[in-house]
């Protein structure tokens, strides 16, 4: 087993990449994805593995300065071997061999000596030149066969220009046994990377996307925005401030002596392996003209609903309609059943005309268990959500 | 809708200037003034950026040069594909970043998005920017290296995902190539994918460009000088 040392993707993994395997981070043009096969670089020579870099667009002096300026660590004084086959063993074989076959087997003989003389555990392949030089059969070739699978495990980085049609092969022809790709939502802004976990050979993991993003050298899978909404006075407020580690209301009293909240609520939470910052938006209509903007870019909704007040499901779905619910992940979450009440599921989903795959949890927003239920539920689906 | 402006009349005039999105291909010989030339359209002008990926120069020259030419510095990111391959620690500030090597697609993309993002945060010089998108000029100098490094296919790949961003972003691309190092199909690939093919041919009494691509603009031979950056018609 080695760990890719993202905390998160290994967790998902059921605790790392077993040994034997081969692995592709298949990146988008212009998104920061060399992190991940970095990481796992770092990892396993951390590990004490013996490890065998092969980076044939530059030479092993500037690769080790891409990993110092992109990690902040010398990966050489981590304990484990590094073998680096880089841009001038590319060109001596280019120069030396001038037919596609014979470069390949150039390649070949070479990878499987290296491997087998420094009892290698983990080949790392920057795939682009190799591909591009002895086209996509023959590059794939070169990574370690069957017989010698069960010894080495094989990371790849690869720039995908050719989009998913690329990755439907490699899953499809079980090519590689885990597919993680990586892209970005290059609106205008804000930018956000995510990666999606395309397949998992040996684990029965659904395709998901995660978004992330590279804090302190490090990647960091992140939510960006949970948006909670619903009725005045049904938890907005109890619930963002039981679910965070920390955050902020802004409230006002009312004349009756109520708080209530007047701009939003904000809370951050770590969760999971995730950075998550979750958003309460008033309850009251007066507010209304705000929502729309503190709903921008959001990755899910949760509706609150006060399960002792069935007269405001008006209201509750007027907040549905102005946070565009229909678009994003959403969860429903019955609230104050700690008290007495009549709502039932049955009359929720067919009053706020739900479709049938969004859960309905009655909870109490005093609980922090009940509360970290929902969101639990919610990151489940948000990472479920094809962006 | 933003235009941008080119320097070269014969395209401001008909049109104001360039549409968002476009890409503008220089076929310049060896030894011509093309490259001053794309230098010339891809100058910021005010409330504008650019953005160079440099396979020939490095930046430090690059940066002298714009400071003896009068750019704005300050609104011009450089991506350097040429200082790390003999300096392999150099390492990236706020306007200049660095990549291993030309044919190192992955760290170039990488390093436009940063570029990209520090435009669109403010974090360039003049932050107050007046205008949103902020418009973007982008330069790549050269294709004929990047094709040295990488093939066709893949090159022009890249180009098609890299178009299709600028297109999204309201930019420019300004692209440079050696007509006379390629052959017929690595020109018409690469014409594919631009909007305005500018032409350029030295003769002894000086520079002229022909223009493709631009409905109602003149199509003849035109003498052009620069001067200090800056694009000058011969009448
Ligand atoms: N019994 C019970 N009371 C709750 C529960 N959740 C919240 N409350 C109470 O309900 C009242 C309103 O809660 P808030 O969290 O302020 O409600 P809100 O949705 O933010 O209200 P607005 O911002 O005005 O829309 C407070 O007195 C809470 O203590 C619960 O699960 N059970
Ligand atoms: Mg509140």
């Amino acid at each position: 087993m080695i760990r890719t040392g993202i905390t998160g993707i290994d967790e998902m993994l059921g605790s790392g990449i077993p040994r034997g395997t081969r692995v592709v981070f298949s990146l988008e043009p212009g998104v920061e994805g060399r992190m991940f096969m970095m990481r796992t670089i770092a990892s396993a020579l951390s590990e004490k593995k013996n490890v065998c870099i092969l980076s044939p667009h530059c030479t092993g002096r500037v690769f080790i300065s891409e990993c110092m300026e992109i990690l902040e660590i010398d990966i050489l004084k981590l304990g484990g071997k590094a073998v680096i086959l880089d841009s001038t063993v590319r060109e001596s074989i280019n120069s030396r061999e001038k037919k596609v076959t014979s470069r390949k087997l150039a390649w070949k003989k070479l990878i499987e000596e290296t491997l087998e003389q420094h009892s290698i555990d983990v080949f790392f392949v920057y795939f682009d030149l190799l591909y591009e030089d002895l086209g996509l059969m023959k590059a794939l070739d070169l990574l370690p066969t069957a017989r010698e699978r069960d010894r080495v495990t094989t990371v790849v980085e690869h720039l995908n220009l050719e989009g998913d049609s690329l990755i439907s092969r490699f899953a499809s022809e079980n090519i590689f046994d885990l597919i993680i790709s990586i892209h970005s939502a290059f609106t205008l802004v804000p930018f956000f990377n995510f990666f999606t976990l395309e397949y998992v050979s040996w684990a029965r993991i659904p395709r998901r996307s995660i978004p992330y993003t590279v804090a302190g050298r490090n990647i960091r899978l992140y939510i960006p925005k949970i948006i909670i909404t619903g009725p005045p006075a049904s938890g907005k407020s109890t619930f963002v401030s039981n679910a965070s580690d920390s955050g902020i209301s802004v409230d006002r009293g009312d004349l009756d002596g109520y708080r209530t909240t007047v701009a939003m609520d904000l809370g951050w939470l770590h969760f999971r392996g995730f950075d998550i910052t979750i958003f309460g938006t008033p309850g009251q209509p007066r507010f209304d003209p705000i929502i729309p903007q503190l709903v921008k870019n959001a990755m899910g909704i949760i509706l609150l609903l006060d399960a002792t007040r069935p007269d405001r499901f008006v209201r509750a779905k007027e907040l549905l309609d102005l946070a565009h619910a229909e678009k994003l992940p959403l969860v429903i979450a019955v609230n104050k059943s700690d008290l007495p009440h009549q709502m039932d599921e049955v009359t929720i989903r067919k009053v706020l005309n739900l479709r049938d795959d969004i859960p309905v949890f009655f909870i109490s927003a005093l609980k922090r268990p009940d509360v970290h239920y929902v969101v639990e539920s919610m990151v489940d689906r948000i990472t479920r959500h094809p962006y | 809708m933003y235009t941008y402006k080119t320097g070269i009349s014969l395209i401001d005039e008909v049109k104001g200037g360039i549409s968002p999105g476009s890409n503008v291909l220089i076929l310049a010989p060896s030894m011509s003034s093309g490259e001053k030339l794309g230098y010339a359209i891809m100058r910021p002008q005010e409330g504008e950026f650019a953005l160079v990926l440099t396979t020939v120069m490095r930046s430090v020259d690059l940066l002298d040069f714009f400071s003896s030419e009068e750019f704005n510095r300050d609104a011009i990111g450089v991506i350097d594909s040429v200082t790390k391959l003999s300096t392999p620690d150099v390492s990236d500030t706020t306007q200049v970043k660095y990549v291993s090597s030309p044919s190192d697609l992955t760290g170039i993309g990488i390093k436009f998005s940063s570029l990209v993002e520090s435009i669109f945060n403010g974090e360039f010089p003049p932050s107050d920017q007046a205008l949103f998108p902020p418009p973007i000029r982008f330069y790549i100098d050269s294709l004929t290296t990047l094709l040295m490094y990488r093939k066709l296919e893949v090159l022009y790949q890249f180009l098609h995902v890299m178009t299709s961003k600028l297109k999204k972003m309201e930019a420019i691309g300004i692209y440079i190539l050696n007509n006379e190092s390629f052959d017929e199909r690595t020109l018409s690939l690469m014409k594919q994918l631009m909007n305005v093919v500018i032409e350029v041919k030295s003769e002894q009494h000086g520079d002229f460009l022909r223009i493709r691509g631009v409905p109602g603009a003149p199509q003849e031979w035109v003498q052009f000088k620069i001067h200090k950056g800056t694009l000058e018609m011969v009448a």
